[in-house]
């Protein structure tokens, strides 16, 4: 962290007000004058201090190459303004792509970065504040791509901030600027798998398929006891009239939809959350259609493996929804 | 959000490039090379290893390596400098320890960080390498140093991929020459400011005449070619017999050695004040001294203005407040009838004639003798000349070493070989022993003009000493018994006063540059007046130059011109950095007919006659032409060629008629649009 980064968190939330109004968030940005702040980095202020080091010790041997030195290496670093200027104006920078991605993971972002004719841009950096940052050249091609990852924390929308698009180029004494390019990522919660999802049963037998003769749900019919039948099915009324042994004969269907509750999951609010991201991520992998039922939302239902994408999106929002109670 | 755990430590950003690092190894070796010279040479060797080691490092062969092995030569090397017998504060040793420091963190040298520091660190040693030479030769090696050093610099700021480090090279110098007009400006404009405080000095090397003579020893500063000093007198060069450059005045002997005796009080001159005894005759000129670590500076006789940084002390030797560490400049004028201590004061008087009492018995009798026998000083110091010139006394540089005791005798009386000290000193001690008061000058004799310039040029071998004796009426007055035994030495410089085997001695070069003639003498007499132009503008560039050269360009000297001059100079200079960065990029020229019909188009629009977004020119003006019923076939054509064809010839006559025939086309529609409106 420095440079940039300090002037960010030190001046806090008056410097991102100024930097609000004055590059404000777009889903593309040009980097002109406008947008584009350059600072020394900390290498430019050992820098400064090696010229006032030089200047000193010129004044003091009475030395004039001593001081040509000096100004050589200050001219040096005040035209490199100009080429750290050069290297960044004209570049645009747009979300080309975003992933999503689970909480504990890293959210990928496309960032898409395009330059206009002329001479290639090299040893750009981007990135977030105080993450890894990307390098990037544009030499050959007129546009990069950029694969940028940050770390989720939370569900929810991610919404990494004010990117920093820098160059150290040509000497690593100067750098930055800051756009805002509306990026945004959307974070489900962990999912906890289950062994055994708990695949309901359905209480209506019109549109269910029998999946097992011999379960233990519902009442299907009567039918002559074989051996092996359990006893506690028989029927012992039938028995006391006709003398004949029937047993009740109960089968278990299988609703076309599963239906996840967050009511049905154990745990408290954030661990039934991730419960229901597991069911629903167990149920993609499935044939069947599947539902998810929360509180105080209108419970959904879509097909499995045909809407992966939607059927996530549920227990992202359920915090708010939970709020608004 | 951001989770810290996940964050990579050492990503692509944090290590030190090949290329980088291949540049920063070239650059070590580069800017270490000139200050070889100044440092003991198993500082070099260390240097050496380290950057063998590091190379081996780079190759995967060798480790880092480890703490106490970097505690162990820390410890190492700063002993080491303590006992290589260094001046403690010495610049030496400053500069020893730099070096080895900047050579130990080379090996350790692993993130970008260290990178930095080792290129901040080579930067600082490029500077330090001016305060042991100045010459223009050093400068033209440095701004290539720096130039290595900036690429190496680059390297760190590039991608791996695609970087070799002869395109970083190439990078680096367009940016060091795109920073000289801006380094330029700030040069001549900064303000020279006076030293803040004392600094370590170079110790080992004092160049130039010493201020201990032993005429028994062989001579060694004579055979010297290294410049001393160059001259640029204020008309007329005088000649070269007159050319006596007074520096250093022996006023002790003891055990055959001549040395500078404690220094007496300063004193000031009245210019004008020895009018009354002779017409004055005053000499201008200015002095461009070579560093010399030391205080003395030379002048003609005798010195009557000088600037406030010398004293002129009381045996009229002119000294710098400030040891000379780079080229001095002094701008003089000297009175040559000047009559110096007409009359004496006693201390000075015992001082110059103060002897050891055994030495030199022989001498002694004899100066006693001859002081009996002529009669007044002046008469008995003709015959001393008289005999140096016409008995059997040698000149030359190669004498027979003599004995410490006795040596004045041994060579007045046996030898009878020897060069300026040997026949200044025996005069002396004749002098001295008579109680007449005398003292041995040094200094340099004679001077070499450049035609390419008009300079003056002193150099080592052209060192000299003389006699001065105090004569009643009259003085100090000069004798030089060398010009006695050699007068080709004072007439027409050292040189001609050579035998062949004397010269052999001599290197070639300073051969090539005693004989003028040859076509080395030219090329070296170029180079000399172009290092003389070096030292006049860029070395020997101080505040009083400054002030001098301001009051030129600016007029008046004030604190808001020169921040005026310095913003109008560094915004020239820097637009000038910007249009070769940026001239690619302006924005194209348009063709003259496109800007002419875009111009049609946005007066029509504001008619209220817009251009449809898919009608093309010639449609539009059709359709206009409709409206206006004007026939418009012509212009029509015209449009269609020229912006179609880019072969199509567009001249001015051409241009003239398309925009009367627009805008014919707009009046014509303004007025029956506002006709139909109304």
């Amino acid at each position: 962290m420095d440079g940039p980064e300090i002037m960010q968190s030190a001046m806090g939330a008056r410097f991102n007000k100024f930097l609000n109004q004055r590059i404000p968030p777009a889903n593309s940005v040009t980097l002109s004058q406008s947008n584009i702040f350059i600072f020394p980095t900390r290498s430019g202020f050992v820098f400064g201090m090696l010229l006032l080091i030089l200047v000193l010790g010129a004044i003091n041997y009475q030395n004039s190459l001593v001081y040509g030195v000096a100004f050589l290496l200050g001219s040096m670093f005040t035209v490199t303004i100009l080429y750290t200027f050069r290297n960044l104006s004209g570049l645009t920078i747009e979300l080309a792509e975003t992933k999503r991605g689970f909480v504990g993971e890293d959210v990928e972002f496309c960032v898409r970065i395009e330059r206009p004719k002329g001479k290639g841009r090299e040893g750009i950096q981007i990135g977030w504040p105080n993450e890894y940052k990307q390098w990037v050249e544009i030499f050959d091609d007129e546009a990069s791509l950029v694969r940028l990852f940050v770390n989720a924390e939370t569900r929810g929308w991610l919404r990494p901030g004010r990117m920093l698009v820098e160059t150290y180029y040509p000497l690593g004494l100067l750098r930055a600027c800051w756009v805002d390019i509306n990026a945004r990522g959307l974070v489900y919660p962990k999912p906890i798998f289950q062994d055994t999802p708990n695949l309901q049963s359905s209480k209506h037998r019109d549109d269910g398929v029998l999946i097992d003769p011999l379960g233990s749900d519902d009442f299907v019919d009567i039918r002559e006891y074989t051996q092996g039948d359990p006893i506690k099915n028989i029927l012992w009324r039938a028995y006391a009239k006709t003398n004949s042994l029937v047993v009740k004969r109960y089968a278990s269907y299988l609703e076309p939809r599963l239906w996840f509750s967050f009511d049905d999951c154990v745990g408290g609010m954030e661990e039934r959350l991730s419960r229901l991201v597991g069911l629903a991520l167990q149920a993609t992998q499935g044939e069947r259609e599947f539902g998810l039922k929360q509180p105080r939302s209108t419970t959904r239902a879509w097909s499995g493996s045909s809407r992966p994408r939607a059927q996530r999106v549920g227990p992202v929002w359920y915090r708010r929804q939970i709020s608004l109670r | 959000m951001v989770s810290k755990t996940n964050k990579p430590k050492v990503g692509v950003a944090l290590q030190i490039p090949r290329n980088s690092l291949a540049l920063l190894m070239i650059a070590q070796v580069v800017v270490i090379l000139p200050l070889a010279a100044h440092i003991t040479l198993w500082i070099v060797a260390v240097c050496l290893m380290c950057g063998y080691w590091r190379t081996q490092v780079h190759r995967g062969r060798w480790d880092y390596p480890a703490g106490w092995i970097k505690t162990l030569f820390v410890i190492a090397a700063v002993l080491g400098i303590a006992l290589s017998g260094y001046r403690t504060f010495s610049l030496e040793a400053a500069t020893s320890l730099l070096v080895l420091a900047f050579a130990l963190k080379l090996v350790e040298m692993k993130s970008r960080r260290d990178a930095y520091l080792v290129i901040f660190l080579s930067y600082f040693l490029v500077a330090t390498a001016f305060l042991f030479n100045q010459s223009m030769a050093t400068a033209a090696y440095e701004l290539v140093a720096v130039i290595v050093v900036t690429a190496a610099m680059v390297g760190m700021n590039q991608l791996h991929s695609q970087v070799r480090p002869l395109s970083s090279f190439w990078i680096a110098s367009g940016l060091v020459l795109q920073a000289l007009p801006l380094t330029l400006v700030m040069f001549l404009l900064f303000p020279r400011v006076a030293p803040l405080w004392s600094v370590p000095l170079p110790s080992s090397a004092k160049t130039g005449i010493s201020d201990r003579l032993t005429p028994g020893d062989i001579a060694s500063l004579t055979q010297s070619d290294d410049l001393a000093f160059r001259v640029v007198f204020d008309g007329d060069v005088p000649a070269q017999r007159d050319l006596y450059w007074r520096g250093l005045v022996y006023s002790n002997f003891l055990r055959g050695t001549w040395s500078i005796a404690q220094p007496l009080q300063p004193i000031r001159i009245e210019p004008g004040k020895s009018a009354s005894v002779a017409p004055n005759q005053t000499l201008s000129y200015e002095v461009f001294l070579e560093p010399t670590q030391s205080n003395w500076l030379y002048a003609l006789d005798t010195p009557v203005q000088y600037g406030s940084r010398m004293d002129l002390l009381a045996d009229y030797r002119l000294v710098s407040k400030e040891p000379v560490l780079s080229v001095m400049r002094y701008a003089l004028r000297s009175d040559t009838k000047f009559r110096a201590d007409l009359s004496l004061p006693p201390h000075i008087r015992a001082r110059e004639t103060a002897l050891p009492p055994n030495d030199n018995p022989r001498l002694r009798d004899y100066a006693v003798a001859l002081r009996e026998q002529t009669g007044s000083a002046q008469q008995m110091i003709a015959t001393m000349l008289e005999q140096i010139r016409n008995q059997q006394f040698t000149y030359t540089l190669s004498p027979t070493t003599l004995s410490r005791t006795n040596s004045i005798d041994e060579f007045w009386f046996d030898s009878r070989r020897g060069f300026c000290t040997h026949y200044a000193g025996a005069m002396v001690f004749a002098l001295r022993s008579a109680d007449i008061p005398a003292r041995m000058v040094g200094g340099y004799q004679g001077g070499e003009v450049n035609p390419v310039t008009g300079h003056i040029v002193v150099r080592q071998y052209q060192a000299h000493s003389w006699v001065e004796a105090w004569l009643p009426e009259k003085g100090w007055t000069r004798f030089d018994p060398t010009g006695a035994v050699a007068p080709e030495r004072v007439e027409s410089g050292l040189n001609a006063a050579l035998s062949a085997e004397d010269r052999a001695v001599l290197s070639f070069l300073s051969n090539a540059r005693m004989g003028s003639d040859n076509f080395i003498g030219d090329i070296l007499q170029w180079t000399d007046s172009l290092e003389h132009r070096w030292n006049l503008w860029v070395v020997g560039y101080d505040a009083t130059t400054q002030l001098s050269v301001l009051s030129d360009l600016l007029g008046k000297v004030t604190p808001n011109r020169i921040g005026i001059a310095l913003l109008v100079g560094g915004g020239v200079s820097l637009s000038l950095v910007a249009i070769a960065l940026f001239w690619r990029r302006r924005p194209l020229q348009q063709h003259k007919v496109e800007r002419l019909f875009q111009i049609f188009c946005v007066k029509m629009a504001r008619q209220g006659l817009q251009r449809d977004g898919d009608e093309t020119p010639v449609a539009y003006i059709a359709r206009l032409a409709a409206l206006a019923q004007v026939d418009t076939n012509a212009m029509q054509a015209v449009l269609q060629q020229q912006l179609y064809d880019p072969q199509a010839h567009f001249s001015f006559r051409d241009a003239q008629w398309l925009r009367q025939e627009l805008r014919k086309l707009r009046f014509r529609l303004a007025f029956t649009t506002t006709g139909t409106a109304s």
